[in-house]
């Protein structure tokens, strides 16, 4: 027996501590980020936007994609990136426009969310004009067809794959709010930059959002940041020597020790918000109450940035969410509500009673046609949270009820929306 | 579902679990039956009688799926086994939470190839559903069926000890997923996984046998997860620690 006696413990690790891959998803593309657009003139931009066939590629990335523009600002200068949203396992191209080409190219990457596939992609516009592809100007006469040719490849390989794209109809204009969970998007799905940064949410649009939603805690010293776990962990963290919960440690501590998980710092609520105005086109910003305590801060900073984005000509939203009843006790103990869109998590009664613009329930209650039609009969929007799964949200948009969906899954959303007809 | 709920949950099985032990042990000493010692060896029940085992599996979450949250979920595992022939047998295993459950049914041929080697070969073919109903929580509920091929080895340490490694394939056959009102179905065969079981069999006390072990899962779903809907095409790590007693 004693011979045998260290077999299982043995087996145990090799079982427990051998079986976990880790996965990743390194960028394969330096993005170069040249501001302006360079030969994709405004003309151009919007002709490309659309919704296209794919004839090459489509076992890879579904049979039809959603190409949509999106852009960030400095200042006064703008960078425009186009979209790519499939049908298929979360993929999504991430393209900037080639400056060194007299045509019109595009050069970036591909990803999937669903699993660590990623790849290079260089494509080119062309106009197809009596069935011949030529040079596309950005006039383009009718009968003609914008077709997007190119390579796509897998890692950091060379593109050798073709993909053809041809367009097919314009996007659905139908108002909808696709909003992206932790700022962006998880840790989990791989993505370049970590959950609840300032880089996921300059990284938004290019994932499909019309807004984000954000973690928000408090630091020991009262800091709102943006952090979603309940403690410090290497989940979200690089290692730091710090454990335990995040209200345990000053702003500087925090600053100076701790960086997430791709290297970034844990953002301020207003470093957040200050990069949703400034830097990106999004237009709802929902702050998801992971604290317990006051919401006053909060509340300050959210009417000081709902004022800067009016000072700045933007249309954003900025709604305090409330999940919880101990954030609604919150919410109820500010002295002045006036000026404080909220969002409730709750039920129906309560956000009748809050008179809350806004009533987003679980998508695992499922569509609850009457409750959402009673509440848009009364005014409020309602959204969803947090659905994932391809095809419920492919089955939520078809219904036509929700007035936005809150997602990992951004790309995916993006592309069941604009394609519906 | 809450922390407080999954605790209220746990206490309850493990509560369950005790208080059967003394039945089942002393039903079973009283019994001038022959000594029953292996639910996962290969090695057939005599034709015609049944051979069984009531314990708990406890199966921690990935990381992936349930992030900074790690739980170990209790399930019941009630194992029975039926000899047909000297060397082929019936093999059913039904694993339950009450809010969702697993029913499992298959063949195995076992045969000896020494004195203390023995392989066996199986087919399971499992039902698992799950429904949920919370206030402002959830209306949701999912089921499937899915297959595993499976071959075991097993080999007698001592005469009253023995090892067995098991591997499987999980196949996924069918999912059904319902929230509310809508309803998605997935129909396509496809290979969800792979399981390999590391069980020891031995007496614990008063000639009561007792499975002892742990099965390292490596798959793309996880019918106990359902309702976390995990969207990832990879394959994620789920554990489970196996206790039962062999009845």
């Amino acid at each position: 027996m004693k011979r045998y006696c260290y077999l299982v413990p043995i087996l145990f690790v090799i079982a427990f501590g051998g079986c976990r891959k880790d996965y990743e998803a390194p960028l394969p593309y330096t993005f170069i980020n040249s501001s302006g657009s360079g030969r994709f003139s405004p003309a151009v931009r919007q002709a490309l936007e659309g919704v296209y066939v794919v004839s090459d590629g489509s076992t890879q990335f579904g049979s039809e994609v959603v190409l949509k523009w999106s852009y960030l600002l400095e200042g006064t200068d703008s960078t425009h990136y186009l979209s790519v949203f499939t049908g298929l396992d979360a993929a999504y191209f991430n393209l900037e426009g080639s400056a060194q080409t007299d045509s019109l190219v595009l050069n970036g990457y591909w990803r999937k969310l669903v699993n660590a596939d990623i790849g290079l992609a260089r494509l080119v516009v062309q106009a197809k004009h009596n069935g011949r592809l030529q040079a596309f100007s950005g006039n383009l006469p009718a009968g003609d067809t914008l077709v997007i040719k190119g390579l796509y490849g897998a890692g950091k390989n060379t593109p050798s794959l073709p993909l053809t794209l041809q367009y097919r109809r314009p996007l659905n204009k139908k108002p909808f709010n696709i909003m992206a969970h932790r700022s962006g998007g998880r840790t989990a799905d791989l993505l370049p930059a970590s959950e609840n940064s300032v880089a996921i949410i300059k990284l938004a649009s290019r994932l499909g959002a019309t807004g984000v939603e954000m973690d928000v805690r408090y630091t020991k010293d009262g800091v709102p940041v943006l952090y979603h776990d309940n403690t410090l962990n290497l989940r979200l963290i690089e290692k730091s020597g710090l454990t335990g919960s995040l209200e345990s440690y000053t702003y500087k501590q925090l600053s100076a020790l701790v960086r997430l998980i791709n290297g970034e710092q844990i953002p301020t609520l207003e470093e957040a918000l200050e990069a949703v105005v400034y830097n990106t086109g999004l237009k709802f910003v929902w702050l998801d109450t992971k604290y317990v305590g006051p919401m006053d801060p909060i509340q300050a900073i959210q009417q000081k940035y709902l004022q800067k984005a009016r000072q700045a000509g933007r249309d954003l939203n900025i709604v305090i969410g409330l999940p919880t009843t101990d954030a609604l006790d919150s919410y109820k103990a500010l002295k002045n509500k006036a000026n404080t869109p909220i969002l409730c998590e709750l039920d129906t009664a309560i956000t009748r009673n809050l008179n809350a613009g806004i009533w987003a329930p679980r998508w695992t209650l499922g569509p609850q046609t009457d409750e959402v039609l009673a509440m848009k009969a009364q005014g409020r929007t309602v959204y969803v949270w947090t659905l994932d799964e391809p095809t419920f949200i492919e089955e939520f948009i078809n219904q036509n009820k929700f007035d936005g969906i809150l997602s990992n899954y951004s790309p995916v959303v993006a592309f069941y929306h604009y394609t519906e007809q | 579902m809450t922390t407080f709920q999954h605790k209220r949950i746990r206490d309850y099985l493990f509560v369950v679990f005790l208080l059967g032990i003394p039945c089942f042990t002393t039903a079973q000493s009283v019994e001038s039956k022959p000594r029953k010692s292996e639910i996962y060896f290969p090695q057939a029940p005599l034709p015609r009688t049944w051979r069984n085992s009531l314990g708990l599996v406890f199966t921690t979450t990935p990381p992936e799926l349930t992030e900074e949250i790690r739980v170990s979920v209790p399930a019941i595992d009630l194992n029975f086994q039926r000899g047909l022939t000297k060397r082929l047998f019936f093999a059913g295993r039904f694993q339950t939470q009450f809010v969702q459950n697993n029913l499992s049914l298959g063949l195995r041929w076992a045969r000896p190839i020494t004195d203390r080697l023995a392989v066996s070969a199986g087919y399971d073919v499992s039902g698992w559903g799950g429904a949920l109903k919370i206030k402002d929580v959830f209306s949701s509920q999912a089921y499937g069926l899915e297959s595993m091929p499976n071959v075991s080895v097993g080999y007698h340490l001592k005469s009253d000890l023995r090892l067995t490694v098991k591997s499987e394939v999980i196949l996924d056959h069918y999912y059904r997923s319902e929230v509310g009102t809508l309803a998605i179905v997935r129909d396509r065969s496809q290979v969800n996984g792979f399981a390999l079981t590391v069980v020891l069999e031995q007496p614990l006390y008063n000639q009561r046998y007792v499975s002892a072990g742990f099965r390292a899962a490596y798959s793309n779903f996880n019918w106990q997860l359902w309702s976390l809907y995990d969207t990832f095409d990879r394959n994620l790590f789920y554990p489970q620690l196996i206790f039962a007693f062999i009845l």
